[in-house]
């Protein structure tokens, strides 16, 4: 249990979700890159139905991958700078290209474990892998509320709920893939998940307003926000005119809040030179939240004008005292989150893909993949062209440019080496920004490596 | 050559590419910019009635004093003098009989009783009372009589009492109570009558027991009238002197003040049943500059006045009449002397019975007969003002702010917002005082104050139309702010200026009010190392 008073804990909470953005460990992106890199074991959680030719065993290790991205331009340095040893938070920077919602996702995947074998035209695989996907909106008023105090706001009604949606999860797979012929190749996965932890607001009510009246700046904060939690969040005490937030008390076993959830995908060889391929992921994946799952709700007006003097007390001269401290115990009445045990199924976002490669040359070969991704709270659509070279045996670089919802100058890079059966690979849908995360307003990178036989 | 130096650049620049990417950051080492945030909030917010403020003005004052809400809301304050009551009794003593026996020198004795020289009572209802009668028989054989009071009847008949006296002995005879009795006279006495016989009949004089000391006498004791009627004369007697304390300010009263149309009422209760005329002695108000400025009206004759009274002739016995008497501008100079701001009004009265000296008017007195003279000021709060000072003290207690650290605000600023619609503006000065009183800082800083209450306009009627808004700032460094914090009380000085610059006169309703309300802005810097 910490102690927070409500603006540094909210600045923290902004902070931990854009700082995750970019210095997060895990694996899971758009990876149009990962899609166009067949000879990459890795590429197999992307579509089932794909296995190395010629290959037999495949052991994969960690896999690190992150995609995010902040609505407009903030990057890592509007935020953050180094003076000395000190890493500085300073929003001031980033508020000036805030714009009046703002939106941060962030989709991370840790692959922990992969395997697979081939057992003559049957492809067996198997996967462990830990994913976070998050979504979180937010007011420029809530930043600008919390940086610079509500004094520069006066006569202003702001609104600063933010939207959040984060789940992170567990997820053991099991796949088989088929050759049917020499050009087509099915493959499917069956998926058990297990949530590990979910904060999720719920949409229909996310009203926290505060005005300060222009008078003599009296205060008012109406409030209609709830959210769910599952392991984040265990309580919220108000008292003392702060938070006492219990982080990560209630810990989910694996397994209490289960769900499953489909990968399938296909592959179409179309003469020597052009594979067509298609996948579908996460397809009706849920996950039912029953353990440690609580509903917090805040409702209630909270107005505060300051001490009220009677005339007559001002008159005779008896004025006690100024005790504010009594006046502002009726905050905690309005901020109080009310917490009831809930049950709830959350959806995981589903992916798509589409793609085609032709072998130009023996070491070349162009590629085009479409990718979307549709939840709940957002869709997302890429389109990527990427060339691919072999300029070494052991080695493979990809180069790709590709465009999606908030950029169309995405340069992706990708490049794979293979000592004997040791495979490792790196690649970015936008390099240039995985390069330099400090200004970049997004960030996308995938990283790992195999064993294959 | 090439694939020596290719393969670990390409190593290199992904390796790079990684640990930039997954650069950690830990967020309890993080440290939060140092910037400026400002954070605004009410402090308090207060509302002053009129009306409250008048009850607070009559509350410091003398005691009796009263404020009137009109029925069209303006109001009337009335300070009050004493009521100077004065039973008849306190001026007119009668029957003052002595405390040892009456000695009853003759058969035939008139014996006067105590009147003023100007008064002739005729009758006296005898409330209470008793008689004891003393016969002392020095002879040798007994002694047989009756006792009389022939001006003292009931029920038509006289006032006896007999007697038998032994040989050689005294004869005292019960108390006999007088209650019921009416006394008449036409000469302020009273005739006591007796006859005494010896056992042969022969009518005697009752021996003296020593020479010059009658043997027979009467003591009466506890005698009251519940009437008396006869003729009062020309008499003066005094009736009351009195200060009526009309402190509107109780501090220092600064300032144009005018009151409009200030009134002094003189109300005399009279149920004395004969003409009185109530002569003015002293009559002033003392003004601030402790002057005496004498009030001089057209209602008196000279500086009298004639009571009203009940008359024994209109068949008024037990009546009480009322006298008003109304000194205002039409007939006073109290308009002018109420320019100078008084402070207290001197008056002294004194009663003249009888003063046209009528011989054929009968008066009477009963046992609750009583003259009440009660003076009053009357302002009705319709005036003007400029620069009326006003203060008051607050005590104070900032609690935890005395030890809030400070170290980072830059710069505060007050912010008073008043909303008034009374026709009455004012400049403040809050001082913040320390434990000895002392002036720590004050609000403002400019001199004179500003004007943080505005009066809104008035109509032709000194009513006010609608209400003023007024905002006021007060900024403050760090430094002021710190001093400001340790006050232990606070002095709120107030010069209040009527509408239009106090050049008309306004009317001040009780529903009229001012709403007073402060926040307060911080500067502050945040953040930074700590």
């Amino acid at each position: 249990m910490r102690k927070y008073i409500l603006p540094p804990l909210l600045l923290r909470y902004m902070l931990l979700l854009k700082v995750t953005l970019i210095v997060s460990r895990g694996a899971a992106q758009q990876e149009l890159m990962l899609y166009l890199s067949p000879e990459t074991w890795h590429a197999n959680t992307v579509n089932p139905a794909l296995f190395l030719p010629e290959k037999n065993i495949f052991i994969g290790g960690p896999s690190l991958g992150l995609d995010a991205a902040h609505s407009g331009d903030i990057a890592y340095r509007d935020l953050l700078r180094r003076e000395g040893k000190r890493s500085i938070l300073d929003l001031s920077g980033a508020i000036s290209k805030l714009q009046p919602e703002n939106t941060l996702r962030i989709d991370q995947r840790n692959e922990r474990a992969l395997i697979g074998f081939r057992l003559g035209g049957w492809y067996l695989s198997g996967n462990w892998s830990q994913r976070t996907a998050t979504t979180l909106t937010y007011t420029r008023a809530l930043a600008e509320l919390l940086w610079y105090g509500n004094g520069p706001f006066v006569g202003q009604l702001l609104d600063i709920g933010p939207s959040l949606s984060t789940i992170r999860w567990d997820e053991l797979g099991v796949g088989l893939a088929r050759s049917v012929g020499n050009r087509l190749c099915i493959g499917v996965r069956i998926k058990y998940l297990s949530g590990a932890a979910m904060l999720l607001s719920d949409e229909a009510r996310r009203k926290i307003q505060v005005f300060t009246e222009p008078d003599v700046y009296q205060l008012s904060l109406q409030t209609d926000y709830a959210f769910y939690s599952s392991s984040f969040i265990a309580a919220v005490d108000t008292s003392g005119f702060g938070y006492d937030l219990s982080f990560n008390a209630l810990k989910n076993r694996f397994g209490q809040n289960a769900g499953i959830s489909g990968d399938v995908g296909l592959l179409i060889r179309i003469g020597r030179h052009l594979l067509l391929s298609a996948s579908a992921l996460d397809i009706g994946g849920r996950i039912q939240w029953k353990q440690n799952t609580a509903y917090f709700h805040s409702l209630g007006k909270f107005e505060y004008s300051g001490l009220f003097l009677p005339g007559t007390d001002i008159l005779n001269g008896t004025v006690d005292s100024l005790d504010f401290g009594a006046a502002l115990d009726s905050l905690n009445d309005v901020l109080n989150f009310q917490r009831a045990d809930a049950k709830l199924t959350t959806v995981l976002p589903a992916r798509y893909y589409a793609a085609v490669h032709w072998q130009l040359l023996q070491r070349w070969t162009l590629g085009a993949v479409l990718h979307h991704q549709r939840d709940e709270r957002r869709q997302t659509t890429a389109v990527g062209f990427s060339g691919y070279w072999l300029p070494l045996p052991w080695l493979g670089v990809g180069v790709m440019y590709s465009i999606n919802n908030r950029s169309a100058t995405n340069l992706g890079l990708s490049a794979a080496v293979r000592l004997g059966p040791v495979q490792a690979f790196a690649l970015s849908d936008n390099a240039l920004n995985a390069i330099t995360p400090y200004r970049s307003a997004a960030v996308n990178f995938r990283i790992g490596g195999a064993l294959v036989f | 050559m090439r694939k020596d130096f290719f393969s670990p650049l390409l190593r290199i620049l992904t390796v790079v590419s990684i640990l930039a990417g997954c650069q950690k950051l830990a967020l309890d080492e993080l440290e939060i910019a140092e910037r400026t945030s400002e954070y605004a909030f009410p402090v308090f917010s207060t509302r002053i009635g009129l009306k409250d403020l008048m009850l607070k003005v009559l509350k410091d004052s003398v005691g009796g004093d009263t404020i009137v809400i009109n029925p069209d809301q303006t109001m009337t304050l009335f300070y009050s003098g004493n009521v100077a009551e004065k039973p008849a009794s306190d001026i007119f003593r009668f029957f003052n009989f002595p405390e040892v026996p009456v000695p009853i020198n003759d058969t035939f004795y008139p014996y006067p009783f105590n009147t003023l020289d100007s008064v002739y009572i005729r009758r006296v209802d005898v409330a209470s009372g008793t008689l004891n009668l003393v016969v002392n028989n020095a002879r040798n054989q007994p002694i047989t009589g009756t006792f009389y009071i022939l001006q003292m009847s009931k029920n038509g008949q006289p006032f006896s009492v007999p007697f038998l006296v032994p040989p050689r002995q005294t004869f005292i005879s019960p108390p006999i109570p007088l209650k019921g009795y009416t006394l008449t006279s036409d000469n302020n006495r009273l005739e006591f009558r007796y006859e005494a016989y010896l056992p042969d009949g022969t009518r005697i004089k009752i021996d003296e027991v020593l020479p010059g000391i009658a043997g027979i006498g009467i003591l009466i004791q506890g005698f009251t009238a519940s009437y008396m009627e006869g003729y009062w004369g020309y008499s003066e007697y005094p009736l009351t002197r009195d200060t009526i304390d009309i402190d509107i300010n109780q501090t220092n009263l600064k300032g144009n003040v005018k009151v409009k149309n200030p009134k002094v009422t003189m109300t005399i209760t009279n149920s004395w049943g004969f003409p009185t005329r109530g002569v003015v002695k002293y009559l002033s108000f003392i003004g601030r500059d402790g002057k005496e400025y004498k009030l001089n009206s057209t209602v008196f004759f000279g500086d009298s006045i004639d009571f009203n009274y009940p008359s024994w002739a209109a068949g008024e016995v037990g009546q009480t009449k009322e006298t008003h008497v109304v000194l205002d501008s039409t007939n006073s100079n109290i308009a002018e002397i109420f320019n100078a701001q008084p402070i207290r009004l001197i008056y002294e009265v004194a009663g003249i019975s009888n003063a046209r000296k009528d011989p054929s008017i009968v008066g009477f007195l009963t046992d609750k007969s009583t003259i009440a003279l009660r003076m009053k000021v009357e302002l009705l709060l319709e005036g003007s003002a400029q620069n009326f000072d006003a203060e008051q003290t607050l005590d104070a207690n900032f609690g935890q702010v005395v030890d809030f650290d400070t170290s980072r605000i830059e710069a505060v600023e007050f912010k008073i917002a008043t909303e008034n619609n009374t026709p009455v503006g004012a400049a403040l000065q809050l001082y913040f005082l320390d434990v000895q009183g002392r002036i720590l800082d004050s609000l403002f800083t400019q001199t004179p104050p500003p004007f943080v209450v505005k009066s809104p306009p008035v109509d032709a009627n000194g009513i006010t139309v609608g209400s003023a808004r007024a905002e006021t700032f007060a900024p403050m460094n760090v430094a002021r702010f710190n001093r400001i914090r340790q006050a232990t009380s606070m002095r709120l000085n107030a010069a209040f200026t009527t509408a239009q610059e106090g050049q008309v006169p306004v009317k001040l309703l009780a529903n009229q009010s001012i709403a007073l309300r402060m926040g307060l802005k911080v500067k502050m810097r945040l953040g930074g190392k700590p």
